[in-house]
């Protein structure tokens, strides 16, 4: 995280470093023991190195470095979502569905709202390099996908067998037919 | 090893027998416990055991069933199938005064049994000889205990034989054979001598009756004599009456004419003559002599006549001392048909008239009435024009008046009826043991609902719908009588009340049905399946068809509730209304139930000359095929997929989701084979379009002299014979399946692979083994033998099937699951994953049944020779109704009631629950809404 600003100091510190410095002139009272007046202080702040902004190069790889962890990351979340789907089985329950139904709906919303996603990297100079993180994180989530349809495919419930299209196959009509005759007693 | 044993304690103590509740049985079934047409002369009250105060009628019927039947409700208290190997055509029945045994005799087997239980107490099988009498003797000789009366038995034969039985063991205690020629005719004793009457033609014609008086306790023949009857006598049957176990046994015949009526008082050579007044209107059809069988009663008897227009009859005293026969009274005629019968309270002789109209009892002393009731026919009768045939009657008489008279008369429908004082207290509808055919057919308004259905389903959508809505329309005319039903239909949804049949006649399940059925006496018969089975109608088909007679009748349920009957012996088919019986035989009615339009070929089969047949339908002729099975075997019967048999699926979802897909042919007959000299049965499954045996197989050691059963239905064939292995000396009962598949592949639609249709005389290009079905079968060993095999049958077939089963040594029916019986269960070892997900087990060859799966629960179904099934309007539901002796009707429902609400759901509680929620929902909404309005305001 190297990239991101540090956060603003919090507020003792902002007392602490910013002491009054107009002192009331009639003070009877005499400072604490250890406490440094503004002006011994100051100079010892002077001391520490002031950092330089990012230059825009900068903030552009930073950028275009973020949103590759974005991209990757549907990736990382893979095997521990592989293993959670071995785990779960290929029965049909309450938990596992759910489980699925997660799946699909994880990356396909995910695809969906890929733009949102990278809109804080988007300026008009890592655009271009966005195109293939953006390429690079639909096939994470494609692989996402790929393991919802082979988890449904370990449940059974792809159409992918015969005995799937069973129902819509018709049975041979007879052209022929043949009767009992009276008295054979069938 | 101890710790191993030590572990299977346990399992001894898991129950090996998980049987249904006993509150589950018999809700959906219903019996008729018949024993069949009873005879008259093997028909009585009796006492079962000496001193009892209630007696029984025991009666031999024409069933040959041995029955106790309790006079107060007609239900059987015991029941004995007798099965003799030949049809016999004289079966008799003995009781002797204050015994407690009966003794049966029918073709070569005497037996006794215990009249309270009816155990067998001893049996006696005498060879090949028959039987042609059989009576108890009526007196002491010192050395008998007077528990167990001995028994004389008359046997045909070359050399007739009489016998005297030990009545406690059966042991023979002599026997006399009679080496003259004469044609034995039958038994009588009296109180000294055993009388044994034959007869032997003469030149001219007629018949001498010879008489021989034989010693009771040795058997030495003490005299004989002949009687000169050959004037009268043309024939065995003029003979009327031969015995009364009275003082004085009678010999009594009449000449053809019905002109004179001679009688002899037995051990005696005097015959008198009396002169036959035709006093009635018509020729003299019968005659018959009543006498008392009691050895202690007054020498009494009548003499009844009857034309086909009335009935009358004489009442004759015997004089024993003198030997003389008198004419004491005559009693009146009357028109119609009646019965008479007699009855002993101590030694005087009652006769008890029973006509279509009254019920009279008659003093045998003088001609004074002793009691008379006008008859009361119930509602629920189904008499109609019946009249009474014959019957028993108990009496009881005090001072001359009669106190209680039963009667239980046989009437000409076959209903079997107690009069008490002329009310009719029950009917068995003993014709319905005869029956040779039966039929489902449905009520008209559940049939007009299906059609009008259909008519929808076949139109464009803007007409289905205001057809539709015509209908609805025209249903709001059963508004007003629905909103009066509404009550105590709720009660008894609610309840548990019964409900009444005439709703279950409309119920939208289907379950309510007729079945017609068409007997070996002449008569159609509906039974209600909604109603326990209760007899609807009962009409004589000679009535409809005046002549006819059914032998092999074929019934056929025809839309709007009629049923058509045909039969070799009927010239056209009968056409009657399923629900009131009448017939109303339009030619235009008559309907060929053969679709033949829709087909290129319509083939016929038949049996001829040992050989099946298959000719072009309506021209016997032109013959297509013929078939004959292997050298030496004969054809022993013949099992057809049915018309109507829907299959869900045409293939089978293997565990790994590919198909083996099912060879389906509507025309499949399964043949069966037998040969006695090789004893080998075989099954031919053939085309019955083209003949083309499509599956066959042989089996060895085979009892062909046992049943085999067989069944046809989808893509599988079962049958059941008994194995008897002549070296080892083993017998065993087997049942075989087999499934036919198009390809022994999975995913391979066989030769014909996609092609929507199919002809069985040009099946496919290929040949050889390839063209043929793949078949796969295994045999289960079974613990009985089976008769019969059924398949249930549901409406679209999605249900899996049970074979109906018919257990005759058990008296039962079995549902035998098919996918227990499948012939894909692994052999020697465990089913893998997906053998084990397809619900196959691993093979075990023997196969017990399951006490689930009796549909007879505990009752006894005697007798049963065929089970049909029909499906219910609920998928999967079927109906199965079981005739031969009995009848038996219940429902069943192969893989469990899934589209039906069971009996423990608890409709209350659903009530409740739905109440309770909507109280909740009233109180919390008003608290919710002020919250909301608080959360509102608070913001």
């Amino acid at each position: 995280m190297m990239t991101a600003l540090p956060p603003p100091p919090p507020q003792w510190v902002l007392d602490l470093a910013a002491t009054p410095t107009t002192k009331p002139k009639i003070s009877s009272i005499p400072d604490p023991p250890g406490f440094t007046t503004a002006k011994q202080q100051r100079g010892a702040s002077a001391k520490t190195p002031q950092r330089k902004p990012p230059t825009q190069e900068e903030m552009e790889t930073l950028k275009v470095k973020k949103a590759w962890e974005v991209a990757i990351a549907p990736a990382k979340q893979l095997p521990m979502n592989a293993i959670g789907m071995y785990m779960s089985g290929s029965s049909l329950q309450i938990f596992s569905i759910m489980m699925v139904f997660m799946l699909f709906k994880t990356p396909i919303t995910a695809v969906l709202n890929i733009q949102r996603t990278f809109l804080p990297f988007e300026t008009p100079n890592t655009s271009g390099r966005l195109i293939q993180v953006k390429l690079v994180f639909l096939a994470t989530n494609c692989a996402a996908l790929a393991l919802g349809i082979w988890k449904v495919n370990q449940m059974g419930l792809l159409p992918t067998t015969r005995s799937d299209w069973l129902a819509w196959e018709e049975p041979r009509t007879n052209l022929e037919l043949a009767v009992p005759g009276l008295g054979i007693g069938i | 090893m101890r710790l191993q044993e030590l572990l299977l304690l346990p399992a001894i103590l898991i129950p090996t027998v998980q049987a249904i509740f006993a509150d589950d049985a018999y809700h959906v079934d219903y019996h008729w416990a018949l024993v069949g047409q009873p005879q008259q002369h093997a028909t009585f009250f009796q006492q079962p055991f000496a001193g009892s105060k209630a007696s029984l009628i025991y009666t031999l019927s024409a069933h040959n069933v041995l029955a106790a039947i309790n006079p107060k409700d007609g239900s059987v208290v015991w029941r004995q199938l007798l099965t003799p190997s030949t049809n016999s055509s004289q079966t008799f029945l003995a009781a002797g005064e204050g015994q407690d045994t009966l003794i049966s005799a029918v073709d070569g087997q005497v037996a006794a049994w215990s009249s309270s239980d009816g155990r067998m107490v001893w049996e006696k099988q005498l060879g090949t000889s028959r039987i042609k009498d059989a009576e108890i003797i009526d007196f002491e000789d010192g050395k008998q205990a007077s528990t167990s009366k001995d028994a004389i038995v008359l046997m045909e034969g070359e050399t007739p034989t009489v016998m005297r039985l030990n009545g406690a063991t059966g042991k023979t205690k002599w026997q006399f054979a009679d080496t003259s020629g004469d044609v034995p005719f039958q038994l009588s004793s009296s109180a000294t001598s055993v009388y044994y009457i034959a007869h032997h033609g003469t030149f001219l014609g007629g018949y001498k009756i010879k008489v021989s008086s034989l010693s009771p306790v040795n058997g030495d023949k003490l005299d004989s004599y002949t009687l000169s009857s050959d004037s009268e006598v043309s024939s065995p049957e003029s003979i009327l009456f031969a015995g009364a176990n009275t003082a004085s046994p009678l010999l009594v015949w009449a000449d053809k004419a019905h002109k004179v009526l001679k009688i002899n008082i037995i051990g005696t050579k005097g015959v008198a003559s009396f002169n036959i007044e035709n006093k009635g209107s018509g020729e003299i059809e019968r005659v018959t002599v009543h006498a008392p069988s009691r050895i202690t009663s007054l020498p009494h008897f009548l003499v009844q006549y009857q034309t086909s227009l009335s009935q009358w009859a004489e009442v004759y005293h015997v004089d024993v001392n003198k030997g003389t026969i008198s004419k004491a009274y005559d009693i009146p005629n009357m028109s119609g048909n009646g019965a008479f019968s007699t009855s002993t309270v101590d030694a005087n002789v009652y006769f008890t008239r029973v006509t279509t109209e009254e019920m009279i009892i008659y003093s045998s002393a003088s001609h004074g009435i002793v009691g008379r009731w006008n008859r009361k026919v119930l509602g629920a009768s189904t008499e109609g024009d019946a009249y009474p045939l014959y019957g028993v009657t108990e009496a009881v008489v005090r001072s001359n008046t009669a106190q209680a008279v039963r009667s239980a008369i046989l009437f000409s429908n076959g209903d079997w009826s107690l009069l008490r004082n002329g009310e009719s207290l029950w009917t068995r509808p003993e014709a319905l043991a005869s029956t040779l055919s039966a039929v489902f057919t449905s009520y008209p308004e559940a049939e007009t609902l299906a059609q009008q259905l259909d008519i929808e389903g076949h139109q464009n959508v803007v007409s289905a719908f205001i057809h539709r809505l015509m209908r609805h329309i025209d249903d709001l005319r059963h508004l007003p009588t629905w909103f009066q039903s509404l009550p105590t239909n709720l009660m008894a949804s609610f309840g548990g009340a019964t409900i009444s049949p005439d709703s279950i006649k409309k119920d939208s399940f289907g379950f309510g049905k007729i079945v017609i059925l068409a007997t070996a006496r002449n008569r159609l018969i509906a039974l209600d399946t909604a109603a326990q089975g209760k007899v609807l109608w009962n009409v004589d088909v000679s009535s409809i068809a005046p002549g006819s007679k059914l032998t092999a009748p074929q019934l056929t349920s025809l839309p709007n509730g009629r049923v058509q009957i045909t039969d070799p012996r009927l010239s056209t088919p009968i056409i009657v209304n399923a629900l009131t019986g009448e017939s109303n035989n339009l030619q235009s009615d008559i309907v060929t139930t053969v679709p033949t339009g829709q087909f290129s070929t319509v083939v016929e089969y038949t049996l001829k000359d040992g050989e099946l047949q298959g000719h072009i339908f309506g021209r016997p002729d032109e013959v297509v095929w013929q078939f004959k099975p292997l050298d030496g075997e004969r054809i022993h019967g013949i099992a057809a997929r049915p018309l109507d048999d829907p299959v869900a699926s045409i293939g089978k979802v293997l565990g790994d989701r590919r198909v083996l897909y099912k060879y389906l042919n509507a025309n499949l007959v399964l043949v069966t084979g037998v040969s006695e000299i090789t004893s080998t049965a075989s099954v031919y499954l053939l085309d019955s379009v083209s003949g083309n045996v499509l599956y066959s197989a042989s089996h060895r050691d085979v009892d062909t002299t046992r049943f085999i059963a067989s069944t046809v239905s989808e893509n599988w064939l079962a049958y059941s014979f008994t194995s008897a292995s002549s070296s080892v000396g083993s017998r065993g009962h087997q049942l075989v399946i087999a499934e036919l598949f198009e390809s022994s592949l999975p995913n391979d639609r066989g030769p014909l692979a996609a092609s929507g249709n199919f002809s069985s005389t040009d099946p496919s290009s290929t040949v050889g083994d390839i063209s043929k079905p793949y078949a796969k079968s295994q045999t289960y060993h079974i613990p009985e033998e089976i008769s019969h095999m059924s398949v249930t049958h549901t409406k679209q077939g999605i249900s899996s099937r049970q074979i109906l089963a018919v257990l005759p040594q058990s008296h039962a029916v079995v549902g035998i699951p098919r996918q227990i019986v499948d012939p894909r269960r692994p052999i020697g070892r465990d089913p893998t994953a997906s053998e084990a997900s397809e619900g196959l087990m691993k093979y075990a060859p023997n196969l017990e049944f399951d006490p689930k799966w009796y549909l007879n629960h505990k009752r006894e179904v005697f007798g049963i020779k065929n089970v049909i099934t029909t499906p219910s309007s609920l998928e999967s539901t079927s109906l199965v109704f079981a005739y031969g002796l009995d009848v038996f009707g219940t429902r069943v429902a192969p893989s469990f009631t899934f589209d039906i609400l069971g009996k423990d759901f608890n409709k209350p509680q659903m009530l409740l629950t739905v109440a309770a929620l909507g109280v909740g929902v009233l109180v919390v909404a008003p608290l919710v809404k002020r919250k909301q309005i608080n959360a509102r305001w608070t913001t």
